[in-house]
């Protein structure tokens, strides 16, 4: 039960992260000062791109799991030792996100200027991080496959967002 | 050994003559200007710009200055410029408005795309009576703030040109407030003079122009918001570089001084020993009695 458990944990962590993504991959391209509309469709073509892109990371995992030798306690140590890297690092994001969300001008600009940019900027290193740790915890080469598919997949959310549906920027003149 | 000083890209890459007219840039010379200062990044940045016969094409470079000015806006959002500009202007628009009736004017100056002032009139963040007007000497940016205000139903306007020639875009001084953000940095202090001077000669009620404080927390924090928010490459070398090339509060002050005697000004940040960090960005602030 605890592989199922870290399992859901890093899915809704790469989920979240996917949104998130697709999110920022929009922002900065129109101008337009009332873009919540667009936030939303931007975040959920980030959900959509990053379940896609995890397809080849749960296949690695089903073939394992179907196989006689699944290595369902590597796999646990391994979602353990990521999850100890991402949780905090989630946790606070998203409480810098509702700060940002409900407070006034001054700590929306706080949560962004000590937390939301330093921590989008630290991003990459901390996915890579949370691999590395789960590759060492998991010391196992199906493991060690899965999580750098998986990392790879959360990092090519935005950039492939921004190609495929923000690039060319409609620009004028 | 390096002899001139560092610019951003942007400085350089379009050419007016007296009359604002658009002249041709030669990419050439921009790569050159940049080598002498030794930014070498921004040279090849320059140097894989399209060009026919040396010049610059100027359709890409308009285009580049459009998504340039979309990612800074996603910044100004994100640092909430438009609520710290209104939070400062309420009260000067309030008392403008009890001294006489009429309306009141909020001119920003070296708008670019206009986020400030479409912010404020998408917020109605001054209230009723106030005219919301950006004036750039870009006309490409002029151009698509003007589109943006019209796409999403706004009320302000934006106009071409300096904006302290008489008749520009300033009718009574007395009911104007004067405001920029970002721009006190493009100019040396000699410039900054002239600068404070022309919206003295104009009779400007209130200025008020915000622009980085230079010390290592806003060098820092500009690399890792151009690193983590910024994809054009251009953006990235110029916003780091614009924290770097800021000017501290006295030199600020003393140009205001010089240029605008009859002003009343400040610059209001803490003390330099222990910056906040809403201080990072922080105005300086001119008031007639």
């Amino acid at each position: 039960m605890r592989v199922v458990a870290v399992a859901v944990g890093l899915v809704v962590v790469g989920l979240l992260d996917g949104s998130f993504a697709g999110f920022r991959a929009s922002l900065g391209r129109t101008g337009l000062v009332d873009h919540r509309r667009s936030d939303v469709v931007a975040a959920a073509r980030g959900l959509g791109l990053v379940a896609v892109l995890l397809v080849p990371a749960v296949a690695v995992v089903a073939v394992a799991a179907a196989a006689a030798t699944w290595p369902a306690g590597a796999y646990a140590r391994a979602g353990t030792a990521m999850l100890t890297v991402y949780l905090p690092y989630g946790a606070l994001v998203l409480l810098a996100v509702g700060a940002y969300a409900v407070l006034d001008w001054k700590l929306k600009y706080l949560a962004s200027a000590v937390i939301l940019g330093p921590f989008t900027f630290a991003r990459p290193l901390v996915a890579v991080a949370g691999a590395v740790a789960g590759a060492l915890s998991g010391a196992d080469a199906v493991v060690t496959t899965t999580i750098v598919l998986a990392t790879a997949a959360v990092l090519t959310v935005e950039p492939l967002a921004g190609r495929l549906w923000y690039e060319p920027v409609p620009l004028r003149p | 050994m390096t002899t001139v000083g560092r610019v951003e890209i942007t400085d350089l890459l379009w050419g007016r003559d007296e009359h604002g007219m658009r002249q041709p840039v030669l990419r050439s010379q921009v790569v050159a200007r940049l080598e002498a200062s030794g930014q070498r990044r921004a040279a090849r940045i320059v140097a894989r710009m399209p060009a026919s016969d040396d010049v610059l094409d100027p359709g890409h470079v308009d285009v580049l200055a459009v998504r340039v000015h979309c990612e800074l806006q996603r910044l100004a959002e994100e640092l909430q410029f438009g609520r710290r500009v209104a939070a400062l202007l309420r009260p000067e628009v309030q008392r403008l408005r009890e001294q006489a009736p009429g309306p009141v004017r909020v001119l920003d100056v070296g708008c670019g795309l206009g986020f400030l002032v479409r912010s404020l009139a998408h917020e109605q963040a001054l209230g009723p009576g106030v005219e919301l007007v950006g004036v750039d000497l870009n006309d490409a940016l002029v151009d698509e703030a003007a589109r943006l205000a019209v796409v999403e139903r706004l009320d302000c306007r934006f106009v071409h040109g300096d904006a302290f020639t008489p008749g520009t875009a300033v009718d009574d001084g007395a009911r104007t407030l004067v405001i920029s953000t970002g721009l006190l940095h493009h100019l040396d202090r000699d410039e900054l003079v002239t600068f404070f001077r022309a919206q003295s000669d104009l009779g400007a009620a209130v200025f008020a122009h915000w622009d980085i404080a230079p010390c290592v927390w806003s060098t820092v924090g500009a690399w890792v918001f151009h690193r983590a928010r910024m994809r054009e490459p251009v953006s990235r070398h110029d916003g780091v570089l614009s924290a770097r090339r800021a000017h501290p509060a006295e030199p600020l002050l003393a140009a205001a001084r010089a240029g605008a005697p009859r002003h009343s000004t400040a610059v209001l940040e803490g003390p330099r020993w222990q910056p906040g960090a809403l201080d990072v960005v922080r105005p300086i602030v001119g008031r007639l009695p």
